[in-house]
């Protein structure tokens, strides 16, 4: 069986379930619980072999590399499965797997409203598009497998087309993800220009021939082709509407893992093929990586959209993401390759464990939306008594991706941490102001994240319910909560064994080309965690260990000095009026006196209506309404000026259609002696 | 040697923490507190650098130093302050976080152009002499931030001081007649300063220097 | 290795003398008042009090309200077992300053939930300036100590510790400007002027006490008991960080004693500056808190760029 998993048909193998799982649901669209069955049962499949699989690369640590060739010049459909690849393969596998279960339950809601078949078509065929993403080694390959994945993701965030927002959702997602493929295209065009392949393994090879300009444009390029994918701000403005658009188990893919690819294309152009990073990529990545998580946060904070919400602490999530990636690059350009591992390993962590809280946390918002037809967080509210395990599941995704101990995103934020750290102390210019602000954002952006989940989570499942639908919530089916519930079990289990899942992906960034040569080293020794010579020094088992140790204590305590104490359940003192769900304190009431702080930032636009019974008495107001909205600061200060000179420009070009036959034929004339001029030389 | 030049490292931070705080301080009489600490230290440090060359005229030099940084100069402006009841002069150009920023930027800028050139400095440890010249540039900045003309006085003695500290830390020749001459100049200075501040006051009513915008009239 | 028995009475170090802190605090400033003052031991006597007290909870709480004052209590507890509070020898795997404030952290998201959950007014905008004033702190905190952690080169409370027992001419002034930072970070952490009163139930000014207004009984109990332990867990930091003379190098029962004798000592003076400080100075508005701050995250940072 093992032996089976080394072969590359198993590419195959698992391609071809998802294509089954695809077509199938197609042809049983007329029966909505057997294409429902049928796709989401491939999907589980699929992925658990493709998980398998990528985890017995990640073991035996070997490359396996396959390639079919095609008649088509310059295609190749060339497969070349590194550990870094694998990693990425474990991740899209294993939340793809725990959403496909999830959607067994979830996708009923869909029923007789939607058409169930091609969502089983197209989710198949996302999922085998981004796992191709991160196969594929050759560069047109990259680039269809790549709009395979942009593609049936667009049609998945317009599934829900009854709702008109949605479709414009799709519309902006469509513009801004092509914007960012024409990028990369124009990335890869320049370095097949210099090393004349379009094999990932043949540019690797030949890219130190390129000169520092052009290696520099390439960068930008890169930057912002796949950090468009990625959501870095200010190429994120598609995200926050797109990811809530579509069904809940999609968003949870895209937010968790599609995005991601981004993160992995990032790893392979700027750690695997360009070599000999100058320092200022580095710094760029931190900079871009701090305004990323900051902003994502803030405007998160700003939302009551629960999806919405998720969405920007997407753009959030990657931006720490990047600041141990920008960390560790500028390492690597100082030739500290020890410290560019540990900045790499920071990196990859937080996108293994933002994959699996963030899904959590969509998974979780899915389950509500299903019982309350609604993703305003406003007409939430005591859903814990209603939705328990939901509300459980959401409150570890929440602690998860707020960093607090003893979960996995305290881990991550931890090494990430430490890596800033380490900047600070071996650079001594203003690289180190750089370092420094960078850790400075990114403890704001903790504090922040915590504040942004005690209202999320407080307004939707705390107190007392504020609408018809939420009082009339119930718990969700079984496939929903053990999807949640795996989800929610990993944040615990990768949190505790931090340790050996570094010392696991020491071996993958280990294995990258920037990095090689560099001895991997086992930051963890029996789960403790060893950074920088003894710099720092983390146990998260011991973590954990004390904490249960001092609950239990305060357990005992309370039970020596207390005696038995009667307790009555009485009423939430209400200052003598009525008790109304009214009285509890709203999403946009919890996260005002935060966004007056940060109104520089922010630009929020308040309104405030009253309407009294009687003008001249004003003290008993009838109506009293406030309408607090942000300002799109890209739209108005950065789009809209592109657009613009956009329009300027094609009026400029259009002055040369003047529908004159003779111009036409002067044109062509013209196009026809530059050519000749051109193979004349 | 260790306990010496820890002793020298306490008295570097009473003549650059002032700075930093006279920056935050929103009340006048602080102000000069403040700058009477860091007076303090700046003589303790000119008595510490002399020791082993001690002379008539040094000591002379020495005590009229310490005559017009401590007493003088503060007594003057205490009783400015007293006579013109100027209690507050908290109005700067920029708030605090910004403020507190510029320093930090000043300090790293600082940090980063001038650590190469003061290891060949080899009298003394270039951490001294980075953070005086840190603090002549901070001092520098009250100079620019503030709007009270009290206060830009205060940035201007802190400057001197600095400028001082800087000195001794460079190992400069101390020239008791040079050091008589800039302690001169610095009475002159502060005793024209007050004429002018308490004519101007009783002119304008204000010592706010964005206030004097008539004065081009 | 550590053993267990040290451990268990660290860990109780913390619970057993953070009401007499409070009490002692609040003895200081009643003489500012000219007041006699409750005796420094009362807060014991109010904690056995509530201990021994019916509760009620509200109908619209979850278990999340239920659990909360065990876990705001645990956190404190962990947080106490893991300081250098004697001596410097025990280098305890969770003894990095980073854990330390994310397990403050921990404490403070439940203790705001615990807020949100009756339903009340009250409890809803405790929480939402809890967080705040806590998010906003977080930049303060985390840099004042890295500043420590860039002087020892280790991250690790005991390590800081024990270089800052004999601190390097170099790092006087950066140390000092961190503890300014540290300072006010510790007064906000533990809602004290000019952050929070703890003294009132005003409700358009109070934080820490709108978030515990629906408590009572044992509950109730933890709650302060929790108060009191991070105002002592924040003032020991403060004082064996910043300036751990006494602390014992090594483990015997005299260096033992001398060390609980200076810290003893460092922390009625701390808790003396503490008192001093609320009764001189006014509660600065809500809005004026982020200010003051983000001057103690930059104040960090300019202790952070003065270390070469």
């Amino acid at each position: 069986m093992l032996s089976f998993l080394n072969s590359s048909g198993v590419i195959l193998i698992i391609l071809s379930l998802f294509s089954i799982g695809a077509v199938g649901a197609l042809i049983l669209q007329k029966n909505n619980n057997l294409a429902n069955w049928w796709g989401n049962g491939f999907a589980i499949i699929g992925s658990l072999v493709s998980g398998l699989f990528a985890a017995n690369i990640l073991a035996s640590s070997q490359t396996l590399a396959y390639k079919i060739s095609t008649s088509f010049p310059g295609l190749g459909l060339s497969f070349n499965i590194d550990r870094l690849s694998a990693f990425f393969i474990l991740i899209i596998s294993l939340i793809t797997f725990v959403c496909s279960v999830y959607a067994l339950g979830y996708v009923k809601h869909y029923y007789r409203k939607y058409n169930i078949g091609t969502l089983g078509f197209f989710y198949n065929t996302f999922i085998a598009g981004l796992l191709l993403v991160v196969m594929a080694s050759n560069a047109l390959f990259f680039l269809i497998a790549w709009e395979i994945m942009s593609l049936t993701s667009y049609f998945l965030v317009v599934y829900e087309n009854i709702n008109e927002q949605n479709v414009k959702a799709g519309t902006l997602y469509f513009i801004m993800t092509h914007v960012g493929t024409a990028f990369i295209i124009l990335a890869f065009f320049l370095l097949y220009n210099t090393t004349g392949s379009l094999e990932f393994e043949a540019m690797k090879n030949g890219a130190s021939a390129l000169s520092p300009l052009l290696k520099n444009i390439i960068f930008v390029c890169a930057l912002i082709g796949f950090g468009t994918k990625a959501g870095i701000i200010p190429l994120h403005i598609w995200l926050p509407s797109a990811h809530p658009a579509a069904p809940s188990h999609v968003s949870a893919i895209m937010s968790g893992v599609m995005i991601k690819t981004g993160i992995y294309m990032f790893i392979r152009m700027f750690f695997d093929i360009l070599p000999n990073a100058p320092l200022w990529w580095g710094i760029c990545i931190l900079i871009v990586g701090s305004v990323s998580s900051l902003l994502g946060v803030l405007y998160a904070l700003a939302e009551h959209d629960l999806k919405k919400l998720l969405a920007y602490h997407s753009i959030e999530n990657i931006g720490i993401i990047l600041l141990g990636l920008g960390s560790s690059l500028v390492f690597l350009s100082a030739g500290l390759k020890t410290f560019a591992m540990i900045g790499l390993i920071a990196a990859l962590f937080h996108t293994l464990n933002h994959a699996i809280f963030k899904a959590l946390l969509f998974l979780g918002a899915g389950s509500i939306i299903s019982q309350t037809h609604t993703r305003n967080i406003e007409e939430y509210g005591g859903l814990i008594k209603l939705m328990p395990a939901t509300a459980l599941f959401f409150l570890v995704g929440s602690m998860a991706i707020s960093a607090l101990p003893p979960l996995n995103g305290f881990f991550s934020e931890w090494l990430t941490f430490q890596s800033l750290f380490s900047g600070a102390t071996s650079f001594g210019t203003l690289t180190k102001l750089v370092f420094v602000l960078s850790a400075g954002a990114l403890a704001f952006t903790g504090g922040l994240a915590a504040a942004c989940f005690v209202k999320a989570f407080g307004v939707t499942f705390l107190a007392r319910p504020r609408s018809d639908e939420a009082k009339h919530a119930k718990e969700s089916d079984l496939s929903l909560q053990i999807g949640m519930g795996v989800l929610a079990a990993l944040t615990l289990v990768i949190g505790v064994s931090a340790g050996n899942v570094s010392n696991m992906l020491s071996g993958v960034a280990g294995s990258v080309h920037g990095l090689a040569g560099s001895e991997i080293i086992n930051i963890a020794n029996s789960n403790t965690v060893h950074v920088n010579n003894e710099f720092a020094v983390l146990s998260m088992p011991a973590l954990l260990a004390i904490l249960l140790a001092a609950l239990l204590i305060t357990y005992i305590l309370v039970k020596i000095l207390s005696g038995k104490q009667k307790i009555t359940v009485g009423r939430t003192w209400d200052c003598g009026t009525d008790l109304t769900p009214r009285m509890e304190i709203t999403a946009t009431g919890f996260s005002r006196s935060i966004i007056t702080v940060f109104k520089n930032v922010l630009k929020p636009t308040r309104q405030n209506e009253i309407e009294y019974d009687d003008a001249n008495l004003r003290y008993f107001p009838k109506s009293n309404s406030i309408h607090l909205e942000l300002h799109d600061v890209y739209q108005s200060f950065f789009y809209k000026p592109l657009k613009n000179l956009l329009i300027k420009i094609s009026d400029q070009m259009r002055k040369i259609q003047s529908g004159n036959m003779n111009a036409y034929i002067l044109y062509i004339f013209i196009a026809l002696m530059g050519l000749l001029l051109i193979v004349a030389k | 040697m260790g306990s010496t030049s820890q002793f020298l490292f306490i008295l570097e931070a009473l003549v650059f923490l002032p700075i930093v705080l006279i920056h935050l301080t929103k009340k006048n009489t602080n102000a000069v507190w403040l700058y009477l600490i860091q007076s303090a230290a700046v003589s303790s440090l000119l008595l510490i650098s002399s020791f082993d060359k001690i002379s008539f005229l040094l000591l002379v030099s020495l005590g009229s130093t310490i005559l017009v940084k401590i007493f003088v100069a503060p007594w003057f402006f205490f009783r400015l302050i007293k006579r013109h009841h100027l209690k507050f002069s908290a109005s700067t150009q920029l708030n605090t976080p910004i403020t507190l920023f510029v320093i930090a930027a000043i300090l790293y800028l600082n940090q980063t152009v001038l650590s190469g050139a003061f290891a060949t400095f080899s009298s003394s440890d270039p951490n001294l002499l980075l953070i005086s010249s840190a603090g002549i540039f901070i001092s520098l900045f009250i100079l620019i931030n503030r709007r009270g003309v009290l206060s830009q006085m205060l940035g201007i003695l802190s400057l001197e001081n600095c400028i001082v500290t800087f000195a001794i830390f460079a190992g400069l020749e101390q020239n008791p007649g040079l050091q008589f001459g800039i302690i001169f100049d610095i009475l002159i200075w502060i005793i024209i300063a007050n004429v002018f501040a308490s004519m101007i006051y009783n002119h304008f009513g204000s010592l706010d220097v964005t206030e004097m915008k008539k004065l081009t009239e | 290795m550590y053993s267990f028995i040290p451990w268990l009475l660290q860990l109780l170090f913390i619970p057993a003398f953070a009401p007499l802190c409070i009490g002692l605090t609040r003895k200081i400033k009643a003489k500012f008042q000219n007041r006699q003052g409750a005796s420094i031991w009362q807060p014991y006597l109010d904690l056995w009090k509530l201990f021994h007290k019916d509760e009620i909870i509200s109908e619209d709480a979850s278990w999340v309200f239920r659990f909360a004052p065990y876990l705001v209590f645990g956190v404190t507890l962990a947080i106490g077992a893991s300081l250098p509070l004697l001596s410097t020898l025990t280098r305890l795997p969770t003894g990095d300053f980073l854990g330390i404030v994310y397990l403050i952290a921990l404490g403070t998201f439940f203790l705001a939930l615990s807020g949100v959950d009756t339903g009340g007014g009250f409890g809803g905008f405790g929480g939402s300036r809890e967080m705040l004033v806590s998010s906003l702190t977080e930049g303060g905190l985390i840099l004042s100590l890295f500043t420590l952690a860039l002087i020892a080169k280790s991250t690790n409370l005991f390590s800081i510790s024990a270089v800052m027992l004999a601190v390097p001419s170099f790092a006087i002034i950066p140390a000092v400007l961190a503890f300014i930072s540290f300072c006010i970070s510790m007064l906000a952490e533990s809602s004290r002027y000019p952050f929070d009163n703890p003294a009132t139930h005003l409700e358009l000014t109070m934080i820490h006490e709108a978030m515990i207004l629906e408590y009572s009984g044992k509950r109730l109990a933890l709650m302060e008991w929790a108060a009191a332990n991070k105002y002592l867990i924040f003032i020991s930091l403060a004082v064996n960080l910043f300036y751990p003379a006494g602390l014992a190098t090594t483990l015997g029962l005299g260096s033992l004693l001398i060390a609980f004798g200076a810290l003893t000592i460092k922390v009625a003076v701390l808790c003396a500056g503490v008192a001093t400080l609320e009764s001189s100075i006014a509660k600065l508005r809500i809005f004026r808190l982020p200010d003051l701050l983000f001057t103690s995250f930059i104040i960090s940072l300019i202790a952070i760029s003065i270390i070469a």
